[in-house]
C-alpha cells in the first residue's frame, strides 16, 4: 500500500490552486485608474469548457505579483467573453495596469454562487452600484438584458465620486435607451460639464418609483453605503431576502480552505460573494 | 529537515527559537519553550525573523561605484579598494579623517574586530554604533549613578515585582517578551504605572497613567521623589549605607516647586502623588524605560532621575528590584560591551586610561590612539567640515536613522570615500562606492547580549547567501589587507580574546555557552556563573550617587510657525530602517505604510480625514504621510514612525544632543502640519 | 490478527529502527536544549525520546508546512509554464499525544470536505499515526473537556499506552495494521491480564485530568449571542497581535498565499501559515478592513473554534492540548476565554472588592483599616462604601472622587 495512496492522490485529485495561462485580448480605459481587460485563455479547449455564471469571480495571477480575485463583469451572454474591471490600487492591479493587449496572466475559476436567477426572474430590478461596484452589477444586467422578457422593470441608480469616475459610461448610455430600463446616475463632486445629480447614491433612492412587493434590489459599493441602502430599503418596504448584495472580501485560495474570507460560518468564496440581506443578518459585523 | 537554536535578529529580549532548515534554506521557526524569556512563544516580528534571509533583495556580490552606477565585483577587488582608500585617507588626512560605525545587530566578536581594526590599523578611536542613538544616555547616566549602564537585574524578575513603573517604553510593541512577564506579574496582584505623552498600549493595564507633556520627565520625577521625602517614604537606611552625595540632593530638591508638575508637566499633583506612594510603599519595586527617557537632550539628566528615584526607595540591588533600561537591537547591549564606542574598549576599560592602553597594547602588539574618538554623530557634524572625510559602516543605515536627514545624507555623499557592509542594499549601502555583501544572522556563528546582559549564542544554520561572508570574515580579511594580519578560525576564537582582555566577559567561552541559557556579564572567569542581578550588597562603584538634576526644556519647542510638537517612535511590526522587515510579507501587511498619528481635534482644526495625506514640516525639511486619528496622542502633538524610507520621519528631526552622551533628540521638535489637497 | 498486542519496552529501539529504515520516523525528541520537538529521527540511538512531554509545535507542520512551495512558474517570451512541487513523503508519527493525533484527523476532514487539496493528501496519505496515551496530565491540558483525549477510542492508526516495562498497543485503522502485521515478531498478542491492567491505567489517567473547561455553556452562549462586546474589547486589548495561538495551534490551517520571485523570468507560488488575529488579514486592497477591531478579529476566531466549528463538525476544533494557555502573552487563550464567557456578572462581594482596592491606591485607607471593614461588612451586610463611612474611615466625597478617578465616571451625586 505504500506507494499506492500517494500515487493515487497524484491521480485522482486535481490541483485547486493551479492557474491557467490566459492573455488580454482587449483593453478599455474606463476611467484614470479603472480599466476593462478583455481575456480568454491560451488553452482553446480551456476556453471552450470554461464557463461562468453572473456573479461570479476568477483569480487572476499576475507574474511574480500574486493573485487577486475579480468579478467578472461580463455576461455569459456576451460575445465578448470573460471581462474584468481592474481599479488600481496596489502592486498586481498596478502591475496589471501596464499590461497591454496580447500580455500574458494566469487565471483560475470561476468561483462562488453568482447571482441568484431563480429568486429574479418575473421581478422588478433596482440595481444600486457605487464606483467600480457597478462591475459585477454590469454582468447580471447584460444578462437581464439579453433575457428581457423573463425580468420586469430595471432601474439603475449609479453613483461617483466624480464625472471623471464614471464606468461603463457606453454601456449605461446604452441600457437608458432599453424599454422598461431607467438608469439615474448621480455624483459626490460635479464638474463644469455635469448637469445630472449631485450627491450620494443613497439620495437617489427616495426617488426612485419602485414597487417594493415585486422589486428585487441589488446592490453593490463600499460597505459603509451598502448599510445605509439597505436601511433605507427595508424602510421602503422591501423583504430582507429581497435585497442582495455581493460582498468583496480578502480572498486568497478561493476555494474555502484558507480562511481569509470566512464570515460568519462561512466562506465568501464558496456560499457568496452573493447574499442575502436575511443571510447577511446572521454574520457578526459584516457591513 | 534540521533545526538550528539562535537568537532573534530583532530586538533585544534574547528570545531564543530554532531555525528550520530544508534543503540549505531556512523555511520556518519554531520558538524555544525551555528558555526562560521565550517561554515557548514569539512576537510577532520573531515569528517572522526568517522570510528575509532568502529574499532576492539580498546582496550576493560585492558592489563598486563605477560611473556612478554599481557593477558587481569580486571580493579581492572590493576589499583592496576599500583597503586603498582607507588608508589613502588616513595618510594623506590623518586618521582622525576616519570614521567606522559598528553595527548592534552584529555579533560580539564581530563589534570587537572593528574596534580592533579601527584602534590598531586604523589608529582612531573614530569608532561608534546606534547604541549613541539609543541608550546612550543609559550607558553614562547609570554608569555615573551606579558605575554600571546596564539593566541591573534580570527580565523575568519582573513576574515577582510588587510594583513596575514603565515609563517611556512602549513595551507591548517594543519588547512584547518583557511586557508579557509585566502580564505575569499584573496576572498576580502588581501594580503597574506607566508615564508616556503618548497613551500607549500597556496604559490600559496601568493602575496609574500619567501623560507628561514631552521632554518634562525631570519636572515629574523630581516632583515625585520630592512627594516621596515629604511623605516619609523613603529608605533612610539603604539610603545611609549605599549612597553619597544625598544631602547635596536633598538641600536642592527641597527647592523643587511642586507647582512646576503640573504647569510645566501638565501633570495632577493627585496622580503624581498616588503613583509616588505605589512606588515608594512597596519593598519590591522595579523601573523600566526606554527611548522616551533617553532620546532627549536631557537623556542623561533622564537617567540620573530615574536612578536618584530608585536609590531613594531602596529599589537597587536587590531581587526584584532596580532600573532597567530596555535595549532595542539583538546586540546594542553587546556592542557597547566590546567597545565599539569612541572612549571606551571592550568591558567599558577607559581608552584615555594609560594603563589600560597598555593592556591592549600588549596583546594586540601595537600602538592605539590614545585620545578619545568623535560619536557618530560627531562625524557626521565633522564630515560638513571635511574633517571625518572615508567611513566604513558596518550594518548600519544612518541615511534613515540619523536625525536630520537632508544634511546626514549630503554627509554621506560629500564623503571623500564610504564603504557598507549590509544584507541588502539600504538607503545608507546606495550612497556607497564599495558594498560589501555580509551574511545574515542565520549564517554565522557568534555571540549576541540581550538587554539583561545575558551572552547568548548566535548558530549558523545555512550558508552564507550567494557570495556573502560573515563580517568577522570580512573585518579579518580587511585587517590583512591592511597590513595587520587577523588569523581567526572560529568566532569561539576571537571570544577567547575577548574574554582575556575584557573583566566582565572574563569566563565566556563558547563551551559554557552550549549549556544552560547563556551567561550574565559580569562573569569574570570560567567558574563564574554569571550576575543576573547587579550591584548586590554595593553598588559597581561602591556607592550609589545621588546628583540632583535640573530641569532643561527641549532644544525645539513649538512656536507660530510649528505650533505643533513631533516626536518620533516605532511600531510593534517593524523594526529600525525597515530593511529586514519590510521584506517580510506578514510584517510589511501588518505596518503597510507610514503615517502620522493626530489627535481628532487638531486634525478637525486643520482640515484632515483619517487616511488622507498630509505634509508635516518642520525647519529641516518636510514629508507627506497618511494622517492616522487617535485620540493617543494629546493634543498639539504627532507622532511618525521613522521605518518608512518614502516618508522618512528622520527628515523633520534636528541635531541637538544631549551634552553628555551626544544623542539627538529625537523625541521632540516642532513641526506644522497641512492637509494636503 | 487480533487487535490488542504488547511490544516490550526493550524491543522499542528495534522496531523504530526498522521502521527508521523505510520510512520517515518522527518521533518527539527532547533535545540537549530541553526542548521536545517533533523531529525526523534518522538514528534511533542518538536522540532522546520523550514519550511524556507535549512537543512545542503541533504536527501539523508536517502535513500543512509554515512555508509550501506549491509550484514553480516560468514566463519566457509571454509564455507561462509550471511546475508542481509534491514531494514524495513516506512518514510512520510515533508517540504523537492523543490531542495532536485528534487535530490531525480534524484537519484531514478540513482539507477533504467540498474540494480536495492536493498537497495536504500528498502529504498525508503515506502516513502512520501512533499515538501514546497520557497517563499524567501537563498543566493547561484539558483534552478531556474537549474529548481529544487522554485516550481516544478511534482514529489512531496504532495506541500505546505505557504499562511500565512494556507498551500495550491498539490496533486502529488499517494502516495501523500494516505495520503491525510487517513486524510481527516484535509483538505478542496481550493476555487478559494486559488489558485489565491498561484499563485500570486509562481510568487511573483519565481521573486525573481534572481540568473542566465548559465547551458546552460558551458554546451555547456564543450560539445565543449572549456576550457583551466588552468582553471582546477587554479581550482585544488584552491580546498582543503576536499570531502565536495561530501558529501553535494543532487544529489551526489558515494560510496566506503570495508569489516569491526568484527572478524576472520565474518564481515560485508558496503558502505560509497565517493567523487570523493579524490585522492585515481581512485588510482589503483599498485599505478597507471588515474586522479593524482586533476584538473582532477575537470573536471571529472563538466563533470559528467553538460554535460554528460544533455547528458543522459536531464538536469544537479546539483539542485541549493548552499550548495557547501556555503561550498566550495576555491570557486570551481558550481556557481563559470559555471560563470568562461562562462566567456570571459580578456580585457584590466582588465589587465591594474592587473598590476596597481603590481606596488603598487612592492612599485613603491602610490594609488594616480596610480588613476590618470588610470582616465588619461581612456581619452588618452593608456596603463597604457605606461602612467606611460609618466608621470615619473615608468620607462620600473622598469615595466619589477615588471612584471617578479611577473608573473614569464623571461624579454625580450618585457615585459613592
Amino acid at each position: 500500500m505504500k506507494d499506492r495512496a500517494q500515487a493515487l492522490v497524484r491521480e485522482v485529485v486535481p490541483n485547486i490552486y493551479h492557474p491557467y495561462p490566459a492573455f488580454i485580448k482587449e483593453v478599455k480605459e474606463e476611467t484614470g485608474d479603472i480599466k476593462t481587460f478583455t481575456l480568454a485563455f491560451a488553452d482553446q479547449e480551456i476556453q471552450d469548457r470554461f464557463v461562468f455564471r453572473t456573479g461570479q469571480f476568477v483569480l487572476v495571477s499576475v507574474f511574480n505579483c500574486g493573485e487577486a480575485p475579480f468579478s467578472i463583469c461580463s455576461s455569459p451572454t456576451s460575445s465578448k467573453g470573460l471581462e474584468l474591471s481592474i481599479k488600481k490600487m496596489g502592486l498586481l492591479t498596478g502591475e496589471i495596469h501596464r499590461y497591454r493587449v496580447g500580455d500574458a496572466v494566469c487565471l483560475r475559476g470561476p468561483y462562488g454562487n453568482g447571482f441568484p436567477l431563480e429568486q429574479l426572474y418575473g421581478h422588478d430590478l433596482l440595481f444600486v452600484g457605487g464606483g467600480i461596484g457597478l462591475a459585477p452589477l454590469r454582468s447580471l444586467i447584460q444578462y437581464v438584458l439579453a433575457k428581457r422578457s423573463e425580468f420586469g422593470r430595471l432601474t439603475l441608480l449609479y453613483g461617483a465620486r466624480t464625472p471623471e469616475d464614471i464606468v461603463f459610461e457606453d454601456d449605461l448610455t446604452a441600457w437608458s435607451k432599453e424599454k422598461e430600463v431607467e438608469v439615474v446616475t448621480t455624483v459626490y463632486q460635479a464638474n463644469a460639464e455635469w448637469e445630472g445629480n449631485i450627491g450620494p447614491v443613497t439620495n437617489l433612492l427616495e426617488k426612485a418609483a419602485i414597487s417594493p412587493s415585486n422589486t428585487k434590489a441589488i446592490l453593490c459599493g463600499h460597505p459603509a453605503i451598502i448599510s445605509y441602502l439597505v436601511f433605507d430599503l427595508l424602510k421602503m418596504g422591501l423583504a430582507e431576502d429581497a435585497i442582495i448584495s455581493t460582498l468583496e472580501r480578502n480572498m486568497k485560495c478561493g476555494v474555502g480552505k484558507c480562511g481569509h474570507c470566512s464570515i460568519g460560518s462561512k466562506f465568501t468564496c464558496m456560499h457568496g460573494p452573493v447574499f442575502t440581506y436575511r443571510e447577511m443578518k446572521e454574520f457578526p459585523s459584516v457591513l | 529537515m534540521h533545526r538550528v537554536l539562535t537568537t532573534c535578529c530583532f530586538c533585544a529580549c534574547g528570545c531564543n527559537l530554532y531555525l528550520e532548515v530544508e534543503d540549505g534554506r531556512i523555511t520556518g521557526v519554531i520558538p524555544s519553550r525551555e528558555h526562560p524569556i521565550t517561554r515557548g512563544n514569539l512576537c510577532l516580528k520573531g515569528w517572522h525573523s526568517y522570510e528575509f534571509i532568502h529574499h532576492r533583495d539580498r546582496l550576493q556580490s560585492p558592489l563598486i561605484r563605477r560611473h556612478g552606477r554599481f557593477v558587481k565585483a569580486s571580493w579581492d577587488e572590493a576589499l583592496d579598494l576599500v583597503t586603498a582608500r582607507l588608508l589613502e585617507i588616513r595618510d594623506k588626512y590623518g586618521a582622525e579623517s576616519l570614521g567606522v560605525l559598528s553595527s548592534a545587530k552584529c555579533t560580539n566578536e564581530e563589534n570587537y574586530l572593528l574596534m580592533k581594526l579601527t584602534r590598531a590599523v586604523l589608529k582612531t578611536n573614530n569608532i561608534d554604533h546606534c547604541a549613541r542613538l539609543c541608550h546612550s544616555p543609559s550607558v553614562i547616566g547609570l554608569n555615573n549613578a551606579f558605575g554600571s549602564g546596564a539593566m541591573t537585574n534580570s527580565i523575568a524578575e519582573l513576574a515577582g515585582a510588587e510594583v513596575i513603573l514603565v515609563t517611556g517604553s512602549n513595551t507591548t510593541e517594543q519588547h512584547p517578551q518583557i511586557a508579557r512577564f509585566i502580564f505575569d506579574a499584573l496576572a498576580k496582584g502588581a501594580r503597574l504605572i506607566v508615564v508616556d505623552p503618548r497613551r500607549i498600549p500597556l496604559s490600559r493595564f496601568a493602575h496609574v497613567y500619567l501623560q507628561p507633556r514631552l521632554g518634562t520627565d525631570v519636572i515629574w520625577l523630581n516632583g515625585m521623589m520630592k512627594m516621596i521625602l515629604d511623605d516619609g517614604l523613603a529608605d533612610d537606611t539603604f539610603i545611609k549605607m549605599r549612597t553619597e552625595n544625598f544631602e547635596a540632593f536633598t538641600e536642592m530638591l527641597r527647592n523643587f516647586n511642586i507647582e512646576d508638575v503640573v504647569t510645566i508637566s501638565g501633570i495632577r499633583l493627585e496622580d503624581l502623588r498616588r503613583a509616588a506612594r505605589m512606588y515608594a510603599s512597596v519593598k519590591r519595586a522595579m523601573i523600566i524605560y526606554s527611548m522616551g527617557i533617553t532620546q532627549h537632550i536631557s537623556g542623561t539628566d533622564n537617567v540620573q532621575s530615574i536612578a536618584n528615584l530608585a536609590m531613594l526607595t531602596g529599589h537597587v540591588e536587590q531581587e526584584w528590584t532596580g532600573v532597567g533600561p530596555l535595549r532595542g537591537q539583538n546586540n546594542v547591549q553587546g556592542a557597547c560591551d566590546m567597545g565599539a564606542l569612541p572612549g571606551t574598549l571592550s568591558g567599558y576599560q577607559n581608552i584615555a586610561d594609560a594603563n589600560i592602553r597598555e593592556k591592549f597594547e600588549n596583546v594586540w602588539k601595537t600602538h592605539l590612539p590614545t585620545v578619545p574618538g568623535l560619536t557618530g554623530i560627531g562625524m557626521f557634524r565633522s564630515a560638513g567640515d571635511k574633517k571625518v572625510r572615508g567611513m566604513f559602516i558596518m550594518g548600519e543605515n544612518p541615511a534613515l536613522s540619523h536625525p536630520d536627514l537632508r544634511s546626514t545624507r549630503a554627509a554621506l555623499k560629500g564623503m571623500e570615500f564610504l564603504a557598507v557592509s549590509d544584507i541588502f542594499l539600504t538607503e545608507t549601502a546606495e550612497l556607497a562606492d564599495v558594498v560589501l555583501p555580509a551574511a545574515s544572522f542565520a549564517e554565522k556563528d557568534g555571540t549576541v547580549t540581550s538587554t539583561e546582559r545575558r551572552i547568548q549564542r548566535l548558530r549558523k544554520a545555512i550558508s552564507p547567501v550567494g557570495e556573502s561572508k560573515p563580517d568577522w570574515q570580512i573585518l579579518c580579511e580587511l585587517s590583512s589587507r591592511m597590513g595587520y594580519p587577523m588569523d581567526y578560525e572560529t568566532p569561539a576564537e576571537i571570544m577567547e580574546e575577548i574574554a582575556f582582555l575584557t573583566p566582565i566577559y572574563g569566563g565566556a567561552y563558547y563551551n559554557r555557552l552550549e549549556h544552560g541559557w547563556g551567561l550574565f556579564w559580569p562573569c569574570p572567569n570560567s567558574h563564574h556563573p554569571g550576575t543576573p542581578f547587579l550591584h548586590k550588597g554595593s553598588f559597581a562603584r561602591g556607592r550609589g550617587r545621588f546628583e540632583y538634576v535640573r530641569y532643561r526644556p527641549p532644544a525645539e519647542v513649538p512656536d507660530d510657525r510649528f505650533p505643533f510638537f513631533l516626536t518620533t517612535g516605532r511600531i510593534y511590526a517593524h523594526w529600525h530602517t525597515g530593511s529586514m522587515t519590510r521584506r517580510v510579507t506578514a510584517l510589511s501587511r501588518e505596518g503597510p505604510e507610514a503615517f502620522v498619528e493626530i489627535n481628532p481635534k487638531d486634525a478637525k482644526t486643520i482640515g484632515v480625514r483619517d487616511g488622507k495625506p498630509v505634509r508635516v514640516f518642520s525647519r529641516r525639511g518636510d514629508i507627506t504621510v497618511k494622517a492616522r486619528l487617535t485620540r493617543d496622542v494629546p493634543e498639539k502633538t504627532v507622532f511618525i514612525p521613522f521605518h518608512f524610507a518614502e516618508a522618512p520621519a528622520n527628515i523633520l528631526t534636528h541635531y541637538h544632543c544631549d551634552p553628555g552622551a551626544d544623542i539627538p533628540e529625537f523625541k521632540v521638535c516642532a513641526v506644522r502640519v497641512e492637509s494636503v489637497q | 490478527m487480533l487487535g490488542k498486542l504488547i511490544l516490550n519496552k526493550e524491543h522499542l529501539s528495534s522496531f523504530l529502527r526498522k521502521i527508521a529504515k523505510e520510512h520517515e520516523l518522527i518521533a518527539p525528541v527532547r533535545n540537549r536544549y530541553g526542548d521536545t520537538l517533533l523531529e525526523v529521527v534518522s538514528s534511533v540511538d542518538d536522540i532522546s525520546l520523550d514519550l511524556e512531554a507535549r512537543p512545542v509545535m503541533p504536527p501539523k507542520g508536517f502535513f500543512l508546512p509554515r512555508v509550501e512551495t506549491l509550484f514553480r512558474y516560468q514566463r519566457k517570451d509571454g509564455h507561462y509554464s509550471f511546475k508542481e512541487v509534491l514531494p514524495n513523503v513516506s512518514r510512520v508519527f510515533f508517540g504523537l499525544r492523543s490531542c495532536d493525533l485528534w487535530a490531525i484527523l480534524f484537519l484531514d476532514v478540513v482539507f477533504q470536505e467540498n474540494l480536495k487539496d492536493r498537497y495536504y493528501l500528498n502529504r498525508r496519505s503515506d502516513t502512520v499515526l501512533i499515538n501514546i496515551g497520557c497517563r499524567e496530565p501537563m498543566e493547561n491540558c484539558f483534552c478531556k473537556s474537549a474529548k481529544s483525549g487522554p485516550f481516544l477510542t478511534q482514529g489512531y492508526d496504532l495506541q500505546f499506552t505505557d504499562l511500565g516495562d512494556r507498551f500495550f498497543v491498539e490496533i486502529g485503522r488499517p494502516r495501523g495494521r500494516e505495520l503491525v502485521e510487517k513486524w510481527d515478531y516484535f509483538f505478542r498478542p496481550a493476555t487478559s491480564g494486559d488489558r485489565d491492567e491498561q484499563y485500570e491505567i486509562v481510568l487511573e489517567a483519565e481521573s486525573k485530568f481534572g481540568q473542566k473547561v465548559d465547551f458546552e455553556t460558551a458554546i451555547s452562549r456564543f450560539m445565543r449571542y449572549e456576550i457583551d462586546d466588552d468582553l471582546w474589547e477587554e479581550l482585544g486589548n488584552r491580546c498582543q497581535n503576536c499570531g502565536g495561538c495561530a501558529y501553535v495551534c494543532p487544529t489551526c490551517h489558515c494560510f496566506d498565499m503570495m508569489d516569491r520571485p526568484v527572478s524576472d523570468t520565474e518564481g515560485e507560488r508558496v503558502r505560509t501559515h497565517d493567523a487570523c488575529t493579524l490585522a492585515g488579514f481581512t485588510r482589503l486592497a483599498g485599505g478597507h478592513n471588515p474586522r479593524r477591531e482586533r476584538g473582532h478579529r477575537l470573536r471571529r476566531r472563538f466563533y470559528h473554534k467553538l460554535p460554528f466549528a460544533q455547528d458543522k463538525y459536531h464538536r469544537p476544533s479546539c483539542v485541549g492540548c493548552g499550548r495557547c494557555v501556555e503561550i498566550c502573552f495576555g491570557r486570551v487563550d481558550m481556557i481563559h476565554v470559555i471560563r470568562m464567557v461562562c462566567k456570571k456578572p459580578e456580585g457584590p462581594r466582588e465589587a465591594s472588592l474592587r473598590l476596597g482596592e481603590i481606596l488603598l491606591d487612592a492612599g485613603l485607607i491602610s490594609w488594616k483599616e480596610l480588613k476590618s471593614t470588610l470582616e465588619k461588612q461581612a456581619g452588618t451586610g452593608k456596603r463597604l462604601g457605606a461602612q467606611l463611612i460609618e466608621d470615619g474611615l473615608a468620607t462620600k466625597e473622598e469615595i466619589a472622587s477615588a471612584l471617578s478617578i479611577q473608573l473614569g465616571i464623571p461624579e454625580t451625586e450618585e457615585t459613592g
